[in-house]
């Protein structure tokens, strides 16, 4: 991830696409227009994003729908939505369920887009920095380290994980090595997508 | 629209300060209401006692009013002196007519004023006296048809009213009325006949039989002919100060059913005639058909006019000296013909308003489908244009930008369709939070916004109709969450339906903070006999649905001095969330 943040501009509408896009070029993001969410879908894993400005409304596949799938393959890139058919059930579902960062409503309020790309490129980068720490984490590793955010103590988690509290001891030792932490606090920071 | 322009004013600069009152009904918004809702005290919706109008809303009769019914009832006794026979007053008796039309108008509560005026004529003319040792149950003779008459116009108005209106049609009520008020008033006779058969020198079983029959017959043909025309000229007289002249001046006369009528009747007196003429006896049926031909087809008026025709032909030939029998047959004859008559011409108006209420409701839910439907236009159509709006506003911007330092000309144009973009985008915005939005979703509402934008629609249409529309003070505080759209047209209803009933050409609307509920609330007076039909159309059953879909109540309640008050009860915001 070098140079100007990828962003990926979904819209069926083609000239809007093409035209924000070339705004958020314009404002220094590599931005990209794609007309069909699934030839996104099937591009995406090969050139990965830091965040998406989606369309709610098209044709095969619906901007929620498109948002719960591209999540699945990168749980790092930040999604916005746009739409000509605001409503408030739609919005609180956007950003609660679909883990939207916004949801802007056409025409388009450039300021608003700007700043909620800006956001979504910054908190992608942050949650790729974490993700990336605790990626070389083995899966029993990864177990504790579940456990440990939670709160739990070692002798619960030893209880949990049928281990004896010595082995959760060194496995937490790793994880604090691998992910260069100092703190339960810093974990528990790691472990927040916010 | 003065009265709503200084409430508006008042309100917006000091609320709390200086609240507006409506001068007539100084009681209307103060918050003091009578504990019991089903009924309001002229105390609190006091009548002004002039002009003509007030007679609409069923005020008690006056003295002279009462004086000229007394002098009617003499005249009608009189009348009926001719066909009097043993032990009874008479085979046609018009006071009947005259009682029931009084009654009817003013309501049962007239009853004791018509007993005591009936009392004093028949004092006068000697038919009763207080020196007789029968004396009191002479006056009981006298009182009980009263209360008869009194105790059925009083079930048949309950019953016709509220909720229960809808099997009852106008001008049915007042058909079933006028025939079961003499059927009702024979009956009370028959303990006294039984009891004291001295008193009317009838001492046999069939006697009393015949004597109540004639009794009933009497009252019927009294009823059937007299009191409708009276009650179509208390009506006339009592209805528009605004035409007086052009009600009272005769309708235009439709000639070809005048020449269907008379040629029917005509043909039916012939072959009765006929009949007669040849040795079967007095047979009715041809006059039966002719008049339920009439009045099936031309309606009560009309049925009438054939009616009366036929009663002016048959009754002189039955006053002179003719069998008792003979003359009760004929009389019973003639009271079938009658009721048939009436009762086919009383069906046939009866079928014309419903049919005309069927269309009203036709022409309202059209009009909802085309709401709709234009509602669904423009949310579609604001969609289609905020999508290329949205391109063309970030090109707009975009060409502003980079022609900055460009030719002033080029400059100047391009700021000038970034700036017409930049409005055009903020317009859509603003349309859909109006059109798209609210419609969804409840929002908080205060309840002075609500009547503002209707009042705004209501007041042309009030003053094209020559109502003044009077706005109570409004309460800022007051909140609820709601539709506003939907609340917007279910008040409209309520105020449509009563600008298009006041009788005194006022309505009022008011909103108050009541036991932790908003009400909203609009007052006319109402002519009982006009809306009699109108009551529950489809526009109140929307308004009712809407108010019930935001958790809340409509409630219609008719004052027994003409008053219609529509309640709007609606949760605040604050206990919806």
């Amino acid at each position: 991830m070098t140079g100007e943040p990828k962003v990926y501009v979904v819209d069926d509408d083609r000239d809007l696409g093409g035209s924000v896009a070339r705004l958020l070029c314009r404002q220094g993001f590599a931005a990209e227009p794609f007309l069909d969410p699934v030839m996104l879908l099937n591009a995406y894993v090969e050139a990965p994003a830091s965040c998406i400005v989606t369309d709610v409304m098209m044709d095969d596949l619906d901007g929620f729908g498109f948002a719960d799938r591209v999540r699945f393959l990168d749980p790092a890139v930040a999604i916005v939505f746009m739409t000509a058919w605001p409503t408030t059930a739609n919005a609180v579902d956007a950003v609660r369920r679909h883990g939207g960062l916004d949801y802007l409503e056409k025409p388009i309020d450039e300021a608003r887009l700007i700043a909620a790309v800006t956001e979504g490129v910054a908190w992608s980068s942050r949650r790729r920095r974490q993700l990336g720490r605790t990626a070389a984490l083995t899966p029993r590793e990864r177990e504790v380290f579940d456990l440990l955010v939670l709160g739990h103590s070692n002798k619960a988690i030893a209880g949990i994980l049928a281990l004896s509290p010595k082995t959760v001891e060194d496995h937490r030792a790793a994880i604090m090595a691998k992910t260069g932490t100092s703190g339960l606090a810093q974990l528990i920071a790691l472990a927040s997508p916010g | 629209m003065s009265d709503y322009a200084c409430t508006a004013k008042d309100q917006g600069a000091r609320p709390r300060l200086k609240k507006w009152r409506p001068r007539e009904f100084p009681c209307f918004n103060n918050g003091a209401r009578p504990g019991n809702e089903g009924q309001m005290t002229s105390a609190f919706f006091p009548m002004r006692r002039s002009g003509k109008a007030e007679s609409a809303a069923r005020p008690a009769p006056g003295p002279l009013i009462l004086m000229l019914y007394g002098l009617g009832f003499w005249l009608a006794l009189s009348m009926a002196a001719y066909w009097g026979g043993e032990g009874y007053y008479s085979l046609w008796f018009p006071p009947a007519g005259l009682r029931l039309a009084f009654l009817w108008h003013f309501g049962p509560r007239a009853t004791p004023a018509i007993m005591i005026v009936e009392l004093l004529v028949n004092l006068g003319m000697g038919r009763f006296s207080l020196a007789s040792p029968d004396r009191l149950i002479a006056l009981w003779g006298i009182v009980r048809p009263v209360l008869a008459y009194g105790a059925i116009v009083g079930v048949i108005r309950w019953l016709s009213s509220g909720s229960r209106a809808g099997m009852m049609t106008p001008p049915m009520p007042f058909s079933l009325a006028a025939a079961a008020a003499p059927v009702f008033a024979a009956l009370t006779a028959l303990p006294e006949a039984l009891w004291r058969p001295d008193r009317t020198q009838v001492t046999t079983l069939p006697d009393v039989i015949t004597s109540l029959t004639a009794f009933a017959v009497g009252d019927l043909l009294g009823v059937l002919l007299i009191a409708p025309p009276l009650l179509w000229i208390a009506g006339t007289a009592g209805r528009g100060r605004k035409s007086l002249p052009s009600r009272l001046a005769p309708p235009s006369i439709a000639w070809t059913p005048v020449m269907e009528m008379a040629f029917l009747l005509g043909g039916a007196i012939v072959v009765t005639r006929l009949l007669t003429h040849i040795g079967l006896g007095f047979q009715p049926t041809p006059v039966i058909l002719a008049v339920a031909w009439t009045g099936l087809r031309f309606g009560r008026l009309a049925a009438w006019i054939s009616l009366a025709a036929v009663a002016w032909l048959l009754l002189p030939e039955t006053a002179d000296a003719i069998s008792t029998t003979d003359r009760l047959e004929r009389h019973l004859n003639l009271a079938t013909i009658m009721v048939v008559g009436y009762l086919a011409g009383s069906y046939r108006d009866a079928q014309k308003q419903a049919r005309a209420a069927l269309e009203r409701r036709d022409r309202l839910l059209f009009q909802a489908e085309r709401l709709k439907t234009l509602r669904a236009m423009s949310v579609a159509v604001i969609h289609e244009i905020s999508q290329p709006l949205s391109t063309l506003a970030i090109e707009a911007r975009h060409l502003h930008a980079i022609t900055d330092r460009s030719g002033q000309e080029i400059r100047e144009s391009a700021a000038l369709i970034d700036r017409k973009a930049a409005a055009l985008s903020h317009l859509v915005r603003r349309l859909r939070r109006f059109g798209g939005r609210v419609v969804d979703e409840p929002s908080p509402l205060p309840v002075p916004a609500l009547v503002e934008s209707v009042v705004a629609i209501a007041a042309p249409e009030a003053r094209s109709q020559g109502v003044a529309l009077k706005v109570g003070p409004t309460d800022p505080d007051l909140v609820i969450l709601g539709q506003e759209v939907e609340l917007s047209q279910a008040l409209m209803n309520l105020l449509r339906n009563a600008i298009q009933h006041s009788s005194d050409r006022a309505v009022e609307l008011g909103s108050e903070r009541r036991g932790g509920r908003a009400e909203i609330t609009v007052l006319n007076r109402y002519e009982p006999e006009a809306s009699h039909g109108m009551g529950m159309g489809v526009g109140i059953l929307v308004a009712q649905a809407i108010v019930e879909a935001h958790g809340g109540h409509l409630t219609r309640t008719k004052g027994p001095d003409g008053v219609m008050l529509a309640s709007i009860m609606l949760p605040l915001a604050g206990d919806c969330a």
